[in-house]
């Protein structure tokens, strides 16, 4: 208990003098100094952090106040040495915590896809991922394919085991990572998908031979994209496909009859009656309509 | 002064104090401090080896569309960090490079940065894309026993990019980046003629250049970025079978009496594309209580074609039942494809516990093609000469809005509820029509109600859960979304300092009740996964994962040849885990090895029985300070019910040396 006593007094006497040496310190703060006489490590650590900016740059308005800026004014915490009296983002429920983070970070390019993100509503807080008081050669987040890889799926459980099928794309290898296709942030696309250019689908980053234009496209990979046909995540099928064989792909989208008045009007007409589905030829389509993903010369996606 | 003194005397003594007193007093928890970074302004790791493979019992083929590792020395993995000594042109320098050597996957990364100057970052990944499975490539295996590697290919993907930001941390930042995607191979396709169709050789060439440039405005209130940029595109394509050969095609049945079959093919894309786009951001905090985003997109790709065709064998048109011995098949396209995406959205904090997220985005796509063909078949008595013009149209206008409004009436809940309304139009035309295929249209009408929960009742224990119900008016595909309830729950317990638990449901329901779709979907995964880390992973760890998951899927269908419905039955009962130990064995002479043992096993039953096994084990062994020794073990084991010919198995054991500093 003493020793305790004896310590409060050192933060104590340490805020007080700190302050009186910034006079500009607003009241009830006590500056980055006086936090570091306690917190040694995080303060010794903070030096190499991206976070130390806030230290150090006068244009942000939180000029020797750094850990503050976080944690809120903390007088009352160093006279007090009690963690009660110090405001700790860690046991704030998500958005509060979000809060505190964009107050300097909301007007920022990254957050211009949040009210899309499903992170942002499922109440995944900013330090789910980012550790603040990190310090290493990546800043507040990992940034190696492994360490991303582990930390989604960290939650996202299903997506592990999806990725366990035969065909995937190389994220169990770590030749990718999730952020490849996904941007944590949130993004205009479904499943918070990273685009390509302005505003085409994120896919063409790695496939842009599949980007056209074509000039015959294939309409349902520009209405609802690659996910239409294959499983990303991955598949028992060959080539990620949806379905155990080619044809059922395609007929389960291509069964309408053509200029029939539906109530619903979907596209995908049925082919014509010479595909005798009992010859191995006709089986699979990609045999002759090779170029599925869209065809720069013919209508009917053969060449 | 004299206060400086005081404090400079002062914050020692605090110094050495600090930590007993947060670790003696129970209601401060230890709070979790982040290691420091080494000192040394050198550290890294190097990882240099040789990987054995056993030989691959099975399908070869089916291996290198799977896994794809082979034998030989390698650069398995590389990691340094130089932190300038002192005020260079640059702070830090990282960079990593993993599995070099032939590898199917090769990945190099390096980033140099120096703060509030600049920030260079750049990526490199070469990627083989190898797939030649037989049930997928060869159509005339099953009945005729034929293997013609139909749809295979053997290629690879290299990706590159560039970029820097210059004066991060400021108020204004301009940024420049490039990227580069390449690819190029030699694959299988088949040249399709009527009556025929051929399986040929084939090369592919493609690249892809972006460039984009533009300026960050981060400013208190607000914030805007406004990025240029442009794409350059160039892809080459050649089909080809050399003359004095006679390929005989998929088709033995003689048309009208006569063999089809091709002599000789010289077939060549040569597509040339560019594009520019236009991309402006904003978000701005107009009040305390309401923030605004904004975003403005706009695309413009293009693609100029020019394709030529050279072939002779016997060949017919079929439309008007005449054999040729040879056509020269010209086509000269174009196609353009304005899309432009723009969204507003606001969230808006009226009391102190409840938040009002309104968005709206709408993404407009129109492409335009047109096709000029001409077509001279010899043989023929005269030769037959043919033009044709064709013009295509694809458009779709999508647009969506959504309020959510979320609800916290303890710091421990909240309470989530919106409503989402999707419409959207679209048509696909080609001009003139010809056969079945002509002008389609769609629209889509979906309301969409959403509902969440978390609860986090201790620091210990949260749970999460989420559900979307939707009704449909109208969609533009069979399968596509419609009526349809999605579920997704999650949950997270940290049973003590050395045990976590997480678990994680997700239903997924579509139904499409239109008469002629039926369309009926479910899916369906449970996952469960521990991390058992007694002493905080001090001596050893075990995490392991198991999942389930189930889909049905029933829709009908109309056989082509009699337009007789049917229906299309999918079916996959999955259960995949994994799990990794990970522990210290006894140390020597100061140093501790370290033994990682562990896998993943995939077992399904259903439309394709499927079983994919990877167990493996490592042993770490450090030789001196800075020179370890590890040997790995992996196992591959790959099979298939219906297509026993695809299954392989083989065995991978790699050793090699790590350096560190």
């Amino acid at each position: 208990m003493r020793f305790v006593r004896t310590s409060s007094l050192v933060l104590f006497l340490a805020a007080v003098f700190g302050g009186a040496s910034r006079a500009a310190l607003p009241p009830g703060y006590v500056g980055s100094t006086a936090c570091g006489t306690c917190h040694e490590d995080i303060a010794a650590s903070f030096t190499k952090s991206p976070h130390d900016l806030v230290e150090t740059d006068k244009k942000r308005g939180w000029e020797g106040r750094a850990c503050e800026s976080c944690h809120g004014p903390g007088a009352k915490h160093a006279e007090s040495a009690s963690a009660a009296d110090i405001r700790d983002p860690a046991k704030l429920a998500a958005f509060a915590a979000d809060r505190i983070c964009l107050t300097c970070h909301l007007n920022q390019p990254t957050q211009i896809g949040r009210l899309q993100s499903s992170h942002a509503k499922d109440q995944v807080a900013c330090t789910t991922c980012h550790k603040i008081h990190a310090n290493g050669p990546n800043g507040l987040v990992v940034r190696k394919a492994a360490a991303v890889n582990e930390l989604c799926v960290s939650c996202h459980l299903n997506v592990r085991a999806q990725f366990q099928r035969p065909f995937h794309h190389k994220v169990p290898e770590d030749a990718m990572s999730c952020v490849d296709c996904h941007n944590p942030h949130g993004s205009i696309r479904r499943a918070m998908l990273q685009s390509f250019g302005a505003n085409e689908p994120g896919c063409f980053n790695c496939h842009a031979d599949k980007r056209g234009p074509f000039t015959f496209e294939h309409a349902v990979v520009r209405f609802q994209g690659c996910g239409t046909c294959h499983e990303p995540h991955g598949s028992a099928n060959p080539r990620m496909l949806i379905r155990q064989e080619v044809r059922f792909v395609c007929l389960e989208c291509h069964a309408n009859l053509p200029n029939a008045p539906a109530s619903n009007s979907v596209l995908g007409v049925v082919p014509p009656s010479f595909h005798d589905l009992r010859s191995p030829r006709f089986q699979n389509c990609t045999v002759c309509h090779q170029k599925i993903h869209g065809s720069y010369v013919d209508r009917n996606l053969l060449k | 002064m004299r206060t400086l003194l005081l404090l400079a005397g002062l914050l020692p003594l605090a110094a050495q104090q600090a930590t007993p007193p947060a670790a003696a007093t129970p209601s401060a928890p230890p709070v979790a401090s982040p290691v420091p970074s080494t000192d040394s302004w050198f550290s890294g790791y190097i990882d240099l080896g040789y990987r054995w493979q056993t030989g691959v019992g099975g399908s070869v083929d089916a291996y290198r569309s799977v896994v794809d590792l082979g034998s030989g020395p390698k650069l398995l993995g590389a990691d340094f960090t130089i932190t300038a000594p002192r005020n260079l042109f640059f702070d830090q320098i990282h960079a990593r490079a993993d599995s070099w050597g032939g590898e199917p996957y090769e990945t190099l990364h390096f980033d140099m940065k120096k703060e509030k100057l600049y920030d260079f970052n750049a990526d490199y990944r070469d990627i083989a894309y190898f797939n030649n499975l037989p049930s997928y490539a060869d159509p005339l295996l099953a009945t005729r026993g034929i293997a013609l590697d139909e749809q295979s290919f053997d290629t690879r993907r290299r990706f590159a990019n560039f970029s820097l930001d210059v004066l991060p941390g400021n108020w204004i930042v301009p940024y420049f980046s490039f990227d580069r995607d390449s690819g190029s191979g030699t694959g299988v396709t088949t040249f399709v003629s009527d009556a025929n169709e051929f399986p040929v050789p084939n090369t592919m060439s493609d690249r892809t250049n972006l460039y984009r440039g533009g300026v960050r405005i981060e400013l208190k209130r607000f914030h805007v970025t406004l990025e240029e940029g442009g794409t350059t595109f160039r892809n080459d394509q050649t089909v080809y079978q050399s003359p004095g050969s006679t390929n005989y095609g998929n088709s033995a049945a003689p048309f009208f009496g006569q063999t089809v079959d091709l002599t000789s093919l010289l077939a060549s894309y040569g597509i040339r594309g560019s594009s520019t786009y236009t991309k402006g951001l904003l978000t701005a905090s107009i009040t305390p209580w309401l923030d605004l985003y904004g975003q403005f997109l706009y695309s413009q790709p293009k693609t100029n074609i020019d394709y030529q065709q050279n072939d002779s064998g016997n060949l017919v048109l079929e439309s008007q039942l005449l054999f040729y011995t040879s056509q020269q098949y010209l086509v000269s396209a174009a196609a353009q494809l304005p899309h432009t995406t723009g969204s507003l959205g606001a969230e808006i904090r009226p009391f102190s516990h409840v938040r009002i997220i309104e968005s709206w985005l709408t993404d407009r796509l129109h492409n335009s093609g047109s096709a000029n063909a001409n077509q001279v078949l010899a043989g023929l008595s005269p030769t037959e000469q043919t033009a044709a013009l064709l013009s295509s149209s694809l458009v779709t206008n999508y647009n969506q809005q959504e309020i959510d409004v979320f609800f916290d009436p303890t710091s421990k809940l909240v309470l989530h509820g919106g409503y989402r309304y999707v419409w959207g139009d679209a048509s696909d035309v080609i001009l003139p029509a010809a056969g079945l295929v002509g002008a389609e249209q769609g629209t889509l009408r979906r309301n969409v109600g959403i509902g969440g929960v978390t609860f986090r009742p201790s620091q210990n224990l949260s749970l999460n859960g989420e559900v979307e119900a939707a009704a449909s008016g109208g969609a533009y595909f069979r399968t596509s979304l419609y009526n349809y309830q999605k579920v997704r729950a999650q949950a997270r317990y940290q049973v003590n300092t050395s045990l976590s638990l997480f678990a994680d449901f997700a239903l997924l329901n579509n139904q499409n009740p239109v008469p002629g779709v039926k369309d009926a979907f479910q899916a369906q995964q449970e996952s469960l996964s521990f991390l058992w880390s007694p002493k905080g992973g001090k001596n050893w760890t075990v995490q392991g994962s198991y999942s389930r998951s189930t889909m049905y899927s029933d829709i009908g269908y109309l056989e082509p040849e009699s337009l007789t419905p049917q229906q299309s039955i999918y079916r996959d009962n999955a259960h995949t885990a994994s799990a990794l130990f990970s522990g210290n064995l006894p140390h020597y002479f100061g140093l501790t090895p370290k033994l990682t043992a562990g896998g993943s096993l995939f077992i399904s039953s259903g439309s394709r029985p499927t079983s994919y096994y990877q167990p493996f084990a490592k042993l770490f062994l450090p030789v001196r300070k800075n020179l370890a020794w590890f040997t790995e073990w992996t196992y591959y084991g790959y099979g298939e019910t219906f297509y026993l010919y695809e299954g392989f198995r083989t065995h991978l054991v790699t050793t090699g040396l790590r350096f560190t500093r």
